[in-house]
């Protein structure tokens, strides 16, 4: 890793200036009472064990709810029973929209659900956005905007609001969900969460334990790109995809 | 800094209600952004209500400014441990200059930007443009009204007073397209014109929604994906955040996610959030190499240091007051004559900028409330408005902002209101005065008296009734009883 950047040299007499506006002249040693900062790593540790545990328990219906929220949201949502049935609805939906460029992530539910096989079977070959094969930045990017569809997997699902989390790392390129017109998530059963509030206890605890390791970066994807900037008439698709699919095994 | 034309608000507001193209989409995107609110703010939240999320909002907002330079400190550590660089900029000018040094120590040329209104507050584009960089609004709305030279209309519709043969019109002449009246088609036209611009900006520009002191964590809200491309395809990421942006623990969010969309657009969620802590990691596969995120004061700290306007910080932009405000659904946002419009313009706009230029934006309300009670951080902006107002009656602006006329009126209403007699008594003076300019049980036009025909310009008085509700109370207690009171 490099080396922490230096601190600003106006940060000191900005920050007094705020003390003083406060009134206040002695800077705040003790950290201000605040709920959510309260727990340290072991309670947040132990909150999360419990929200796990009720996620587990709740699970069928959880997806059940994630189904529905995520169709209210302009997903199109399809469940399948194993790995093989998504593969085929994967490649089902390729053909359905008539895509000759797809690309997809490296990651690792691709080793769990090969969508390879079925998508050539329907004469679409995959590309894996990912730099291994010395491809420059550029290339990268533009092989993502000449794509018609990207296929990437999730971090989470969470039903309350049909969110994804998406979190770009080695293989997984942040423009693949975002750059093609056309998505497909891919979403196992234990990458469903009930509400935000749990996404995010989870979120502060990795960081808490993986301090300066985690990534800094993710998104969440709650529906098709959308805008209604002209006469307030609703648009779909116009950084980000406008056709967004969510495949739930289980 | 943007130019402050806060006083032209009169002549400003006049020529927006005697526009009636302006008048009609008004309406009719305020009734839709009222009942897209209306509609999901019912849902079941589980344990907590609406109203219980506000005040606990309000309550987290609060407590983060009451202990700001701890939290900025925060902010300033975990974004630098996340390989990020921070700055604090005083004023429009300092955070000008920072941008702009970044910008040529790394040789850019083009700049893509998400939505900021820190940034239309500095007036970055024109700075940008001068040094010879392309700076390039990404959010549809944004981009329209860069292509037309204005300002925004709106906080999250900023292009709103623009109707499709305008955008199609501006579309042809820049981007050389051809005319349409297909809303589609125009998007298509700018999402085609934006690739080529993301695929060369080495620099991209964001706003921040909130800014998480304990993770050093940037949340962006959006529905295009213009925030996730600024901050994914281009070398460096540059974050405007106004200081007051802080929310403490990265838990607060899933509070403050259910808020804003609801309160802004009428949506469960945006279809996209952005969290971005620092640069892309080594391992990462793309992303910024650099990271940098400018705090900015630029008239905060005249909010914050007075105690009753300090709570005005704790807004998030979402537009709700705009929406619901009576005022600004005639006027519209351009005759706030700054950067934020309508109710929490009007409280913003005078400490942040200029009293004296901004003087008549307090009074622009007709302290109807709904705007405190949609408030989703229950920001009192009624309460603001009057604390403004008396400021400004006081001498704030330097000068004595009442006439002579005004103060013999309230020094006669002060002398009436003390006595039950001597009320009556100037009540039944003016009901003999007023009742022969009577109309229709209206007075339209008070002719003589210089302050009171100024005020009936503008406003129909009731015609006053025949016998006052004293006298009326009186007769029928002598009915009742049979005797004459006294």
């Amino acid at each position: 890793m490099s080396p922490t950047p230096e601190e600003h040299p106006n940060k000191t007499a900005f920050l007094l200036r705020v003390r003083s506006a406060l009134g206040r002249t002695e800077p705040i040693v003790h950290m201000p009472d605040h709920p959510s900062l309260k727990s340290n790593a072991m309670r947040q540790q132990e909150k999360v064990r419990t929200i796990v545990a009720r996620n587990e328990a709740r699970r069928s219906s959880t997806l059940d709810r994630l189904a529905r929220t995520a169709a209210a949201a302009s997903w199109n949502v399809r469940r399948a029973g194993d790995a093989e049935e998504a593969a085929g609805i994967i490649a089902e939906i390729a053909q359905q929209s008539g895509v000759k460029s797809l690309v997809r992530s490296a990651e690792d539910v691709f080793k769990r659900v090969n969508i390879d096989t079925p998508l050539r079977s329907v004469g679409v070959s995959p590309a894996i956005l990912a730099s291994g094969r010395s491809r420059t930045r550029g290339a990268l990017r533009d092989m993502a905007f000449r794509a018609d569809m990207g296929v990437t997997g999730v971090s989470y699902a969470i039903a309350e609001t049909a969110s994804c989390a998406v979190t770009p790392r080695r293989g997984v390129a942040r423009l693949a969900s975002l750059a093609p017109p056309r998505l497909v998530l891919l979403i196992e059963p234990e990458q469903v969460l009930e509400t935000l509030d749990d996404f995010f206890a989870i979120t502060r605890l990795n960081r808490m334990q993986a301090r300066g390791r985690t990534a800094n970066y993710f998104n969440f994807i709650s529906g098709p790109s959308r805008t209604a900037d002209i006469e307030q008439t609703l648009t779909i698709g116009v950084h980000g995809p406008g056709e967004v699919h969510m495949v739930i095994l289980g | 800094m943007a130019e402050v034309k806060s006083a032209e608000f009169k002549k400003a507001s006049g020529k927006a209600l005697r526009d009636e193209k302006l008048q009609h989409s008004l309406e009719h995107v305020m009734e839709h952004f009222v009942g897209a609110r209306a509609n999901v703010i019912e849902d079941d939240f589980g344990d907590e209500s609406w109203e219980a999320m506000r005040t606990r909002a309000a309550g987290i907002k609060q407590s983060t400014l009451e202990h700001l330079d701890y939290y900025l400190d925060m902010v300033d550590k975990s974004v630098r441990r996340n390989g990020g660089h921070v700055y604090f900029a005083d004023d429009a000018a300092q955070a000008n200059a920072i941008v702009l040094d970044i910008a040529k120590r790394n040789g850019v040329k083009t700049v893509i930007k998400s939505k900021s209104m820190v940034s239309e507050e500095m007036g970055i584009n024109h700075v940008l443009e001068g040094e010879g960089i392309e700076p390039v609004e990404t959010d549809l709305g944004e981009y329209i009204i860069q292509l037309a030279g204005e300002t925004p209309f709106h906080i999250i519709a900023p292009a709103m007073h623009k109707t499709r043969q305008e955008v199609s019109t501006l579309f042809q002449e820049w981007l050389k397209t051809a005319p349409t009246q297909d809303i589609k088609r125009l998007c298509v036209y700018a999402r085609d014109a934006l690739r080529e611009k993301f695929a060369v900006a080495d620099m991209g520009i964001s706003g921040a929604n909130f800014v998480v002191a304990e993770t050093g964590t940037v949340c962006l809200v959006t529905n295009e994906g213009n925030g996730r491309m600024t901050t994914s395809a281009p070398r460096i990421h540059v974050v405007l955040a106004g200081m007051e942006k802080i929310v403490p623990a990265i838990e607060d969010l899933a509070l403050f996610l259910r808020l804003l969309p609801r309160s802004a657009t009428g949506q469960r969620i945006t279809s996209y959030n952005t969290f971005a802590s620092g640069p892309r990691a080594p391992s990462d596969e793309d992303g910024p190499e650099e990271f940098h995120l400018i705090l900015v004061d630029n008239g905060r700290l005249n909010l914050l240091r007075d105690e009753v306007m300090r709570e005005a910080l704790r807004c998030i932009r979402c537009g709700a007051c705009l929406n619901h405000c009576p005022v600004y659904r005639k006027i519209g946002g351009h005759a706030y004559g700054w950067v934020y419009s309508g109710p929490i313009g009007a409280i913003v706009t005078p400490p942040m900028t200029n009293m004296k230029v901004a003087r008549d934006l307090p009074y622009a309300s007709t302290l109807c409330g709904t705007c405190k009670d949609v408030c989703p951080v229950k920001i009192d902006i009624p309460r603001l408005l009057l604390h403004l107002r008396y400021k400004v009656a006081e001498g704030a602006i330097g000068e004595r902002s009442t006439t002579w006329m005004e103060r013999l009126f309230v020094g006669q209403w002060h002398g009436a209101m003390r006595s039950r007699r001597a009320l009556e008594g100037k009540a039944n003076l003016g009901r003999l005065l007023t009742r022969p300019f009577a109309r229709g049980g209206k007075v339209r036009k008070l002719p003589f008296t210089p302050m009171v025909s100024g005020w009936t310009a503008s406003r129909d008085f009731p015609a006053p009734a025949p016998r006052s509700f004293a006298r009326l109370w009186r007769e029928e207690l002598a009915h009742d009883n049979g005797t004459e009171l006294r």
